[in-house]
């Protein structure tokens, strides 16, 4: 089953004690990295007063509400109530984790029970997370070399040169995010600059 | 259909310093559009089926889109000599306005949203308070609340405990009760008056009634501006926009008996514009 | 003293704010009434700044209606640090990112006012406009990160991060996410996470700056 797997961001841009919004086909995911570099994926919603998780802050191994300070730890427990320091609050009060890995520079999130690895790429370097406003079909349009549905993978031209590149591709709810990579050793700038131009022709393909 | 109990309360749909300067506001109540504007010298709301029931206190201008139930609630205090009356101005917020009563009724999240200022760590206990639904009005009262502050007020030097009453007078509006620390034998007041312009949006019109003569009106503004933005960025945020009045949604603490109360309060009145009574 | 006259929402009078507490310089703060009041559309102001806009600094006989000059201003009477680097690349870099911050004020900004404070206009067209706007911060952001830096020009955190930092941290306000900008996200935590920084409302505190209080 690993088309359960959706790629929701890339390593380099959740480094250690912070945390972000991510996604599973439309679930709202609070992905956070722990001080000392755990990963998780949570519900996005704090069971007191539904605040989003994802403002939340990160210390040490716990992730704090933003709204009352709510403090979660690695298994989705609440620790701490700080509304009432000296209570141990209940096991009862726990967010939904979902499964999250951490492979070839990408974070994969999947629905808890999901067993099996997300698809690997090897040979290949992270590169830029980008949204963009048409769907699929565009940038294949766009950029013939690419072929596959929700891993576009291509040999391209970046700066006179013949390129590996791999988009993994989320769908949200206002058009498309891809989380890019090229081959290990390929100029990054080079690569970003030809990825903002396939964004611009795709989206004006889009348009049409 | 809304129900007819939440038609005939009444709401906060203008600044009435605003109307009176020949403004026209341009809004909506419950979805419907409106206008607020001066007609022969009063000052008229008007719907797509005619005019509603206007009234005008502290210094907005209130409307009741179906048979009003009861006359407006009062606020003594405002009429006291020697107050300062400040009216805050409107901010809109993509939020339930039941959500945003009961975010202005809750002190544990000071600490943390205004860090410094309306709390700060390690001072995040929420001691035991009293909450009542008072039978004689019918309003949700919370008192004996106590809470460390870093600067409880513009006026305020150094951190203080201060004392709170809550009060819920109306589905869409709250009043506060604090220490006052220009005057200590008196409570300031401050208010907020919810419009509702749809179930997830509102119109919030802060508005305070202070012993405080020293501080520019501009400061005193700028102060209760800072203290709701803060609070913006959580309403926008809260997950789902409704406000759930299923008990089995979120979780509440010792520390939310107030808003417990609020809630049971709006079920028990039907007051449901803006709540979700089933889990989603 | 150094007057601002200043408005506690204002984006364009946050970064002055900001720029003045990072570099420790005291400034006596008027409030202007330009929520509910339009104080800064009064004739009496006029006469400060007949632009009727927010901030306005005065210094002595000097008084600056841009904020932008404002940054350069109080950089310069503080040992120039924050000036960004002085070769020509690095200085036109710096002015780049000063008028930059006049794009995110007339798209973000704008849009931030309209869901907030009720202004009128071209909702879709501000965000449309803010988002173009970020992208090109992103990519901008993120070809400084492949060459191992962190602020928008040079090594160290400058005038050009303090002007465009206050309307893209607060673009959330009007209802413009940073979800798709990654790159950005990072950088507006590291001004955050600067000695000395001041938040305003919209901005949270980052509380993992300090550690957890003991619980007794
Ligand atoms: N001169 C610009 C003005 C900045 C600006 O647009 N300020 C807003 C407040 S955030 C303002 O005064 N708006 C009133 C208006 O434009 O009429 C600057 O200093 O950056
Ligand atoms: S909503 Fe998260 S701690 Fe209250
Ligand atoms: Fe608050």
């Amino acid at each position: 089953m690993t088309q359960r797997w959706t790629a929701t961001g890339l390593s380099q841009d959740l480094p250690k004690a912070v945390a972000m919004a991510g996604h599973w086909q439309g679930h709202d995911l609070a992905v956070w990295r722990s001080a000392s570099g755990r990963l998780q994926a949570w519900n996005d919603r704090c069971p007191h007063r539904g605040m989003r998780l994802s403002h939340g802050f990160v210390r040490g191994e716990t992730l704090a509400c933003i709204y009352h300070g709510w403090v979660y730890g690695a298994d989705g427990g609440c620790k701490h109530i700080p509304a009432h320091p000296a209570l141990t609050p209940p096991a009862t009060i726990r967010v939904a984790a979902f499964a999250c890995v951490e492979q070839d520079g990408v974070i994969w999130v999947a629905p808890a029970e999901t067993v099996g690895a997300p698809v690997a790429l090897r040979g290949l370097q992270p590169l830029r997370s980008i949204s963009l406003t048409c769907d699929v079909v565009a940038v294949r349009l766009a950029e013939p070399a690419l072929s596959g549905d929700d891993v576009l993978r291509g040999l391209v031209q970046i700066g006179g040169q013949a390129c590996e590149v791999c988009l993994l591709v989320q769908h949200g709810a206002s058009g498309l995010t891809l989380h890019a990579l090229c081959a290990v050793g390929a100029d990054r700038i080079a690569a970003s600059r030809w990825l903002e131009d396939l964004r611009r022709r795709a989206e004006r393909k889009g348009a049409a | 259909m809304i129900a007819p109990e939440v038609m005939n309360e009444w709401y906060p749909v203008a600044m009435a310093a605003q109307i009176c300067a020949g403004q026209r506001r341009v809004t909506q109540l419950l979805g419907q559009p409106i206008t607020v504007h001066v007609q022969d010298g009063v000052i008229v709301v008007t719907g797509q089926a005619g005019p509603l029931h206007v009234t005008e206190a502290f210094g907005h201008v209130w409307a009741c889109p179906g048979t009003p139930a009861h006359p407006l609630f009062p606020i003594p205090e405002a009429l006291e000599t020697g107050r300062r009356l400040v009216d805050v101005g409107v901010v809109r917020v993509k939020c339930s306005p039941l959500r945003a009563v009961e975010n202005f009724l809750d002190i544990a999240h000071f600490p943390f949203v205004h860090t410094d200022v309306l709390g700060a760590e390690p001072h995040t206990e929420v001691n035991r308070y009293e909450v009542q639904i008072r039978e004689d009005s019918d309003e949700v009262w919370a008192t004996k609340v106590t809470f460390y502050q870093p600067q409880a007020a513009k006026s305020a030097e150094g951190g203080i405990v201060t004392q709170y009453m809550y009060r819920v007078p109306a589905p869409t509006a709250a009043v506060l009760y604090k220490t006052c620390p220009a005057r200590p034998d008196a409570w300031d007041v401050i208010g907020i008056f919810v419009q509702p312009l749809s179930e997830e949006l509102c119109d919030v019109w802060p508005w305070m009634a202070l012993y405080d003569d020293a501080t520019p009106q501009a400061e005193l503004i700028a102060f209760q501006q800072m203290i709701f933005l803060q609070d913006r960025s959580i309403l926008e945020n809260q997950i789902p926009r409704l406000l759930p009045l299923d008990p089995g949604m979120e979780i509440p603490t010792q520390a939310d008996l107030t808003s417990i109360a609020y809630r049971r309060w709006l079920k028990k009145r039907g007051l449901t514009y803006g709540a979700q009574m089933v889990a989603a | 003293m150094i007057r601002l006259y200043d408005y506690v929402l204002s984006a364009s009078c946050y970064k002055i704010r900001l720029m003045a507490a990072l570099l420790c310089v005291k400034l006596e703060h008027e409030a202007v009434d330009f929520h509910p009041g339009r104080a800064h559309k009064s004739a009496a102001f006029a006469q400060l700044n007949p632009a009727g806009t927010l901030p306005v600094l005065v210094d002595g006989d000097l008084i600056l209606t841009e904020s932008t000059a404002m940054l350069v201003y109080l950089a310069q009477l503080s040992g120039r640090d924050w000036l960004g680097p002085c070769d020509p690349k690095s200085a036109a870099q710096v002015q780049h990112w000063l008028a930059f911050s006049g794009r995110l004020a007339a798209s973000l900004g704008m849009a931030r006012l309209h869901d907030m404070l009720l202004y009128e206009g071209d909702i879709d067209a501000w965000r449309a406009q803010g988002h173009a706007a970020l992208r090109e911060l992103e990519a901008a952001l993120s070809e400084r990160r492949f060459a191992g830096g962190v602020w928008l020009v040079g090594d160290a955190p400058s005038i050009a991060d303090i002007a465009c930092f206050p309307n893209v941290a607060l673009s959330q306000d009007g209802g413009v996410s940073l979800d798709a900008y990654p790159s950005v996200r990072l950088w507006t935590r590291a001004i955050r996470a600067l000695d000395r920084f001041v938040e305003m409302p919209g901005i949270h505190r980052l509380h993992e700056l300090r550690p957890a209080p003991e619980v007794a």
